[in-house]
């Protein structure tokens, strides 16, 4: 593993009439070089924190931050070899882009011919040709956050660190910085750690995802593990939507599991899980794994609320005194259904994570 | 001051909080920047704010012989001196509350006709309003008494009054609140100007459509709107007046004030413990409203007015209030033109009152025998400057950047050294620093020598060596001969640069250690240098040249014999910084007991601390004085940046030491600048605090236009103020200059950051 935390805590001590928090409780996670990892969470989960205990603007209370096999921690942020883009930029304002981006080179005393040779070099890879001079005020938001990545990047860091970076644009060039930075690290192979609480964010940038609530790490995975197999009740709500559904297990056997939900007795596949037989469990269910026909399918339902939204209708549907919401696409070929009108129901079978009952209550 | 505060703390706490903050001090060894800032910072505040000020308001519940003795404050209640005392101390608040509304009402006066009047030359009409708070304290009392006194100018010689015993005069309350008002209102209209830029005009345009009348709107949504900016503004002025002794000495005539009370019965009776005990009794109502100001008042602003000015600013429309509001403003510009010239005018009138034409005497006088003062206030103005302003930037950064148990507990004493009258102040200095005890040193000699152990040393055994020897050898030194003990430092200091030099193979640190000695015995040769400086000065003809040259031998004298105590602090960060990091045992534990035993004899020599008669005690209290203007300036410039930028330059691969270099100053510089410059005028123009201060050796023009005034030497007082108006004039005028310059279209002083 090229980085890695082992039980990273970090405890910040009370102060001014806050008490004591426990920003992020034992943190492990291991990192390939090369790889684009996400911390993911709503804001106060301890994402950033644990992104500035790996750059070294915070000391871990315990445990251990290991970059290419040795330990960090005692290593101030400018012996670190890493590189930070900041929510806010962070961009020099009385340096040019051409100084602000030869910064770090400069305080590494690379000759002159170099630097101007590497700065180019990266002014051109975020298309950011003949800024050289500009003035940092003279720059668009996007111009900034191109400043920003590019004076982190001309120093061929270890660890691209990136905190928030997109938050203070619009939502257009969101998009499109996203896949700009997903592009460029993959042609620099850098290992970089991202931080957001933007999900598409995450989904679209990343090679995995780590899942933070809280200060402790839900579930790390990729994009597809984590929307497919959610492991909890926070990470089945943060990354896309989720009904969940109580059910008793009947039977299973060759992945195939049987179990009673809403008064019926349905059978899902490609269930990994062993699960016993009268088990309590809980179905994750997507609102886009849902079917609401006119007839065939298992459950009845009263349809409470609809709303037409033109690519999708959302319906919320009433089975056995749970509301189920559901979306319905190509509403074109399909009947629209009012509300209170008698609906059928019935699940994508094989695409429902099936988790034990107590993972759900917290 | 982290000691300080957690031990304070420490009873309300348990155990596990201790032993944390013990951890964190141990932590903050770590980090030296950061450790030097605070104890330098900690150690100035404790010595030079919150001591003297203890000693000055506990002093008066103390008898000369030491026993616990409330007679002063008894007084109060009796029948001899009671009625007396309580008369002076009502005239005191009367005083304050009259200035405090009248000041206010100016204040808003100027506010309203600048941000909504559209009044003519609103540029001008701005930093006239300002000019008050850069001349010397009593320069508009006088004046006030040159035009409209017995023998005005106005009263008597144009206005022909024949002043007759117990006619209303210009002397008394009445003279006095006008005096004031106009010298404090500058303060009222910086914070209401601020509080009508940023009112949204949204607001009062949301009231007009609701149906509100311009009146009513005026009444019931913009002065509620202000009601925070008017209460600080008159809290501010209230303690002000309170504190003001140059005017009240001035025009009080037979009225006594309490600032007034105490100057006399330290001038007159040499009785500290009654000075101590109305000290105590005035400190306690500009204390509380110190408190109420800056947690109440404060907090009210922020919640009610939040943002940056806005775009627009709303334009009062009906003409009769513009033209009220313009021309009251206009007149009171006059008003102050007026005093403004008659100082100029009455430093060349010949006997002011009886003879009005002009003359040079009075500024031959001034330039020959006035000269050492001049040049003494400027010296020390000057050379206390640059350690005001860094020490302010120093507070600030702390304040704003870093976290850390006593942060707040720093913020707010580093203010009360300017809040406080500088009276008390000046009361506390002199009963601190007269027979300062034993113990004030071996405290801070403690503290500092744990520090350098604590840095310098590796391991336990080493920082007990160091600690053990340096100080034993420090105290030994003391023993012997100062002349001789001041070679045998220097040589120190000069082995440490050899010892350095062999270990690390550099020569930066070893120079630096080398001049460190050099100039530690230089302290020897001070005579050898100036005694031919004066000399010279001897043998020139009596003026203002050979006066001058006597004080610069004078000035020299200053910069090479410091105060010890001052220096051993000084010497042990610098042994700190130089000493860090040494690789060889053996070298590392020599150069650490030579690096501590210099700045412990210096610690103990003589009365440490008796500072009492010289210069460096001006020069402290000059910068308590001045601290506030540039700890504000420092912090606004500060919380201007983002962290961020500073983190962002040290993740690129550069230290602490860099990124200040290259980015934070950078940054700073304007502020910095103004702080200075801010510094300066506070220096040049206080008086109440280094009344008490100044000595036969040391003058201090303020004081000495005092003791003219006293002697019936208008017109050479005239001129003294003229003297430090045009000072101070040159010194925000070169500010302006320089920042214009250099910081063209980036970043501009605000220049009410200082008042």
């Amino acid at each position: 593993m090229y980085l890695s935390l082992e039980n990273v805590t970090k405890i910040f001590p009370p102060r001014g009439g806050v008490s004591e928090v426990a920003a992020v409780q034992n943190v492990n996670l291991e990192i390939k070089k090369g790889e684009l990892v996400t911390l993911l969470g709503p804001s106060g989960c301890g994402k950033t924190t644990t992104l500035r205990m790996i750059a070294g603007f915070e000391f871990p209370t315990s445990g251990k931050i290991i970059l290419d096999g040795k330990g960090i921690n005692s290593l101030p942020p400018h012996k670190r070899e890493m590189s930070m883009v900041f929510q806010s930029y962070a961009i020099f304002p009385h340096l040019n882009v051409f100084e602000n981006i030869a910064y770090g080179l400069v305080v590494q005393r690379i000759p002159k011919d170099q630097i101007t040779k590497r700065v180019d070099k990266v002014l051109d890879l975020v298309h950011l040709e003949g800024y050289g001079d500009r003035a940092p005020t003279q720059l668009s938001g996007g111009q900034q956050q191109r400043v920003a990545l590019a004076r982190a990047l001309v120093m061929e860091p270890k660890v691209l660190l990136m905190d928030e970076p997109l938050s203070n644009l619009d939502a257009k060039l969101r998009e499109e910085m996203r896949t700009e930075i997903r592009r460029i690290q993959k042609e620099m192979n850098i290992t970089s750690v991202y931080v957001t609480h933007d999900q598409i964010e995450a989904m679209t940038l990343s090679d995995r995802i780590v899942v933070m609530n809280q200060g402790l790490i839900e579930q790390i995975g990729t994009p597809v593990e984590m929307y497919r197999y959610p492991n909890n009740r926070f990470v089945a709500n943060f990354i896309g939507r989720a009904n969940f559904v109580s059910g008793i297990v009947q039977e299973q056997k060759e992945g195939k599991l049987t179990v009673k939900i809403l008064d019926e007795v349905i059978t899902l596949k490609n269930i990994k899980r062993e699960f016993t037989v009268n088990e309590e469990v809980t179905l994750v269910v997507r609102p886009e794994m849902t079917r609401v026909k006119k007839k065939n399918e298992p459950f009845k339902g009263t349809i409470r609320r609809s709303v037409y939204l033109g690519d999708v209708i959302e319906y919320d549907v009433e089975v056995n005194g749970q509301l189920i919401t559901g979306l319905e696409s190509d509403p074109y070929i399909m009947e629209l259904f009012a509300e209170g009108e008698q609906v059928k129901v019935g699940f994508a079978e094989g695409c429902i994570q099936v988790l034990p009952k107590e993972k759900i209550i917290t | 001051m982290q000691a300080d505060a957690s031990h304070q703390d420490s009873p309300a706490r348990k155990p596990s909080g201790i032993i944390r903050r013990i951890r964190e001090f141990t932590l903050l060894g770590r980090d030296p920047v950061l450790s030097i800032s605070l104890l330098l910072s900690g150690i100035f505040i404790f010595v030079f704010v919150i001591f003297p000020l203890f000693r000055a308001v506990a002093g008066g519940f103390i008898s000369k012989e030491g026993a616990w003795d409330v007679t002063y404050f008894a007084r109060y209640f009796d029948d001899y001196y009671g009625p007396s005392l309580r008369k002076a101390f009502l005239d005191t608040m009367i005083m304050g509350l009259m200035t405090a509304t009248a000041g206010t009402l100016v204040g808003f006066i100027f506010a309203y006709a600048v941000v909504r009047c559209r009044i003519p030359g609103k540029r001008i009409v701005h930093w006239l309003a300002l000019v008050p708070t850069v001349s010397p304290p009593f320069a508009l009392a006088l004046s006030m008494i040159l035009l409209f006194g017995r023998n005005g100018l106005i009263s008597r010689k144009i206005l022909g009054i024949e002043f007759v015993q117990g006619m209303n005069d210009v002397y008394g309350l009445d003279g006095l609140v006008i005096v004031q008002t106009i010298t404090f209102f500058s303060v009222s209209y910086l914070i209401l100007k601020a509080m009508l830029e940023r009112l949204n005009p949204a607001i009062e345009e949301a009231a007009a459509s609701l149906g509100a009348g311009r009146f009513h709107l005026f009444r019931t949504v913009t002065i509620p709107l202000l009601i925070p900016g008017i209460a600080g503004s008159f809290l501010l002025l209230f303690v002000e007046s309170l504190a003001d002794l140059g005017n009240p000495l001035f025009i009080a005539g037979n009225k006594t004030v309490l600032s007034s009370q105490i100057f006399l019965a330290v001038i007159g009776e040499y009785n500290f413990q009654k000075a101590s005990a109305l000290s105590f009794v005035l400190i306690i109502p500009t204390l509380v409203i110190f408190l109420v100001q800056r947690y109440y008042v404060n907090r009210r602003t922020y919640i009610s007015v939040t943002g940056k000015p806005a775009g627009s600013q709303i334009i009062e429309k009906d003409p009769i209030i513009r033209w009220v509001v313009n021309t009251l403003a206009y007149l009171i510009i006059a008003f102050i033109l007026l005093l403004y010239a008659t100082i100029i005018y009455g430093s060349f009138s010949s006997a002011w009152g009886v003879d009005f034409t002009p003359t040079l005497k009075h500024w031959t006088m001034t330039l020959t025998r006035g000269v050492e003062a001049i040049l003494d206030t400027t010296f020390l103005s000057a050379l206390a400057t640059p350690f005001a302003a860094i020490l302010g930037m120093i507070i600030a950064w702390l304040v704003v950047r870093k976290k850390f148990t006593g942060k707040d507990a720093l913020d707010f004493t580093s203010n009360l050294g300017g809040a406080v009258p500088g009276t008390i102040l000046g009361i506390g200095f002199i009963m601190a620093f007269n027979k300062p005890p034993l113990a004030l040193a071996i405290g801070i000699y403690a503290l500092l020598a744990l520090f350098f152990a604590q840095i310098v040393g590796k391991n336990a055994a080493e920082r007990i060596i160091i600690l053990v020897l340096g100080t034993a050898a420090g105290v030994l030194l003391t023993k012997i001969d100062p002349r001789m003990m001041y070679f045998c430092l220097g040589g120190m200091f000069i082995l440490i640069a050899i010892l350095i030099m062999i270990s690390q193979r550099k020569y930066a640190k070893p120079l630096v250690a080398a001049l460190i000695g050099l100039y530690v015995m230089s302290t020897n040769w001070a005579n050898v240098i100036s005694k031919p400086i004066a000399d010279f000065s001897r043998s020139l003809e009596r003026g203002f040249w050979s006066n001058a040259i006597v004080q610069f031998s004078d000035h020299l004298k200053v910069l090479i014999q410091p105060t010890p105590a001052l220096l051993a602090i000084a010497l042990i960060f610098a042994g700190v910084l130089l000493l860090q990091g040494v690789r060889i045992r053996g070298i590392r534990v020599g150069v650490g007991v030579l690096g501590l035993a210099v700045p412990c004899a210096l610690s103990f020599l003589g009365i440490p601390f008796g500072m009492v008669g010289g210069a460096y005690i001006i020069m402290a209290a000059f910068i308590v004085r001045s601290l506030p203007a540039s700890v504000r300036s420092g912090v606004a410039a500060l919380q201007q940046i983002d962290p961020s930028i500073e983190e962002a330059s040290n993740i690129l691969g550069a230290d602490a030491q860099y990124t200040f270099r290259k980015v934070t100053l950078p940054l700073i510089l304007p502020a910095l600048l103004a702080g200075l410059i801010f510094s300066f005028t506070r220096h040049m123009t206080s008086l109440s605090a280094i009344i008490f201060l100044v000595s036969a050796k040391w003058r201090i023009v303020t004081a000495s236009i005092l003791s003219e005034w006293e002697q019936g030497g208008v017109s050479i007082a005239a001129a003294y103020s003229t003297v430090i108006i045009i000072f101070v004039m040159i010194a925000i005028a070169l500010l302006n200059l320089i920042v214009n310059k250099l910081f063209k279209g980036r970043g501009s002083v605000d220049m009410s950051q200082g008042f």
